[in-house]
């Protein structure tokens, strides 16, 4: 009977004990680091160069956009082909397909509506300058600078949606409706907010210091978590609440897309900001104030910039893929033995390097896909959009 | 990512033989550099600098003597990383030694290191401060 008991209280202790187990220690300075990556969600989007960001009426006209095949060359492709909803706002593509195939993949538009550059060069400084590329590029919807207008005229329902948003029937200038035909679909792009994940509750129980509810988030992912605020320094880019510092960088992905053809990356992105016509420094910035044109005022080009891209934020990255600008690596575990293994000689730092081979073990780099998992979450199923005029 | 309140509560420790010179900036907070030859005095707008964020520095600047001088242009690096800024900073100049750098931002968080490049007549010089963002 002594014995009995013995052993049961060893099992209670036992069980107290792997309980106790479920939280790391995190330090203070850890404990900043993660706090950093938070709260979610972010206050919504409001983009002052776009006058119809955040109302009902221009993220409605938007939502029906978004949806609609006419506004390609063909009739056949719309943002959604490539954008869709069920596979988190991307293709499950390596390589994006429009009027033909692409040599980038298309990215997820979770909370795109929070960056400041746009497409993996970052060609575009606001998400309706952004949205324009596809609409008129030969190699995606082809659709031509008038087709936007022509709908938007013929239309009645597109003409009441637009009225609705704008104030005003479609009128006979078509750059002008080519451009509010974006400004409706950033509107309703910048709605795609990414849920709140297994890291939020975590995040913010360990800064409110409620243990319990913090060490319900998986041993594996905290592990992984301290290696992408700490040794691995993942943080350094991939920064702040959406994890991204929406900057550029070269992480010695080869940016050769065929032989004897590279893919410039920034470099050629900031080569078509400053020709086109609809960047924030040209006439249908609707901020009159101009205060949000200032990154695109003082960007420099730099010969760095070649080979550079977008760095992406990481929420719901697990659900997502394949990786990279060009999908060149399949899965998470590709991604992270890239960041382990990848050739110093490639990335030619003459200083402290940013992207070095970790030379992760096994059991690393499980933690790390752990962590970048636990910033998924299931969204909700998206309704059908209410007609824009019923 | 928050530059260190800390630093942000610098006061504006001028000495006395500054008197002179225009460094008061208006908030009683911010830096001062000085070499053999120049004082200057920034801060920055907004004060707080966040990673990822645009802001401008408010400089005043002058000789040791309260001479008038320039400035002529700001920029920062990381030195550990050997990279520079994307964006590069315009200067406005607003008169008595003031001057307006427009367009800094600092992309990643660690120490940066901003550059001021001054001139009086024929001579210029170019301080340096050092400042970590986390």
């Amino acid at each position: 009977m002594i014995r009995l008991l013995l052993l049961v209280s060893l099992l209670a202790a036992g069980a107290v004990g792997v309980r106790a187990q479920h939280l790391l220690d995190w330090s203070a300075e850890e404990i900043r680091a993660v706090g950093q990556h938070g709260p979610w969600p972010p206050p919504p989007v409001q983009d002052p160069s776009n006058k119809v960001s955040g109302t009902p009426a221009g993220i409605a006209l938007g939502e029906h956009l978004f949806n609609e095949p006419r506004l390609s060359g063909d009739g056949r492709m719309s943002c959604a082909t490539c954008h869709q909803a069920g596979r988190e706002w991307s293709d499950g593509l390596a390589k994006a397909r429009g009027a033909v195939e692409l040599d980038r993949r298309t990215p997820s538009l979770w909370n795109i509506g929070y960056l400041h550059w746009f497409g993996w060069d970052g060609a575009g400084d606001s998400l309706w300058a952004q949205s324009i590329r596809p609409l008129l590029d030969p190699r995606e919807m082809n659709g031509g600078p008038t087709r936007a207008g022509e709908l938007l005229r013929s239309d009645a329902a597109f003409a009441c949606g637009y009225e609705r948003a704008f104030g005003s029937r479609p009128g006979s200038d078509d750059e002008r409706l080519l451009v509010d035909t974006a400004k409706a679909l950033a509107a309703f792009q910048a709605t795609l907010v990414s849920p709140r994940t297994g890291f939020d509750d975590f995040r913010d129980a360990l800064l409110a210091g409620d243990r319990e509810s913090a060490s319900r988030y998986p041993l594996a992912a905290q592990r992984g978590l301290k290696l992408f605020i700490g040794e691995a320094s993942c943080n350094l880019c991939h920064l702040g609440p959406r994890f991204t510092s929406g900057e550029f960088g070269d992480i010695g992905i080869p940016f050769f897309v065929r032989p004897g053809e590279v893919d410039p990356g920034r470099h050629g992105g900031l080569g078509r900001l400053a020709a086109s016509p609809f960047n924030l420094l040209g006439k249908y910035n609707d901020d009159a104030s101009g205060s949000n044109a200032r990154r695109t005022r003082h960007v420099q080009r730099q010969h760095t910039n070649f080979g550079e891209f977008r760095v992406p934020g990481l929420r719901q990255v697990g659900r997502g893929g394949p990786y990279m600008h060009n999908g060149s690596l399949a899965t998470l575990e590709d991604v992270i033995r890239h960041y382990s293994e990848v050739s110093p000689d490639r990335l030619h730092s003459d200083g402290i390097p940013l992207v070095r081979p970790l030379g992760l073990t096994v059991e690393q780099s499980a933690d790390l896909v752990a962590f970048l998992r636990s910033l998924d979450a299931e969204a909700l199923a998206r309704p059908s959009p209410a007609p824009l005029c019923p | 990512m928050r530059l260190a309140a800390a630093l942000l509560g610098v006061l504006l420790a001028t000495p006395a033989w500054a008197d002179d010179c225009p460094l008061d900036l208006g908030r009683g907070t911010g830096w001062v550099v000085f070499s053999d030859h120049y004082l200057m005095a920034f801060r920055s707008d907004p004060l707080r600098i966040e990673v990822g964020e645009p802001f401008a520095l408010l400089v005043n600047v002058c000789t040791r003597r309260s001479g008038a001088a320039e400035l002529l242009a700001v920029d920062a690096n990381m030195p550990e990383h050997r990279h520079g800024m994307n964006y590069r900073a315009t200067i406005v100049a607003k008169g008595n030694g003031r001057f307006r750098a427009e367009g800094l931002l600092f992309h990643m968080p660690g120490r940066w290191e901003i550059t001021f490049d001054v001139r009086a007549g024929s001579e210029s010089e170019r301080l340096t401060h050092d400042i970590i963002l986390k």
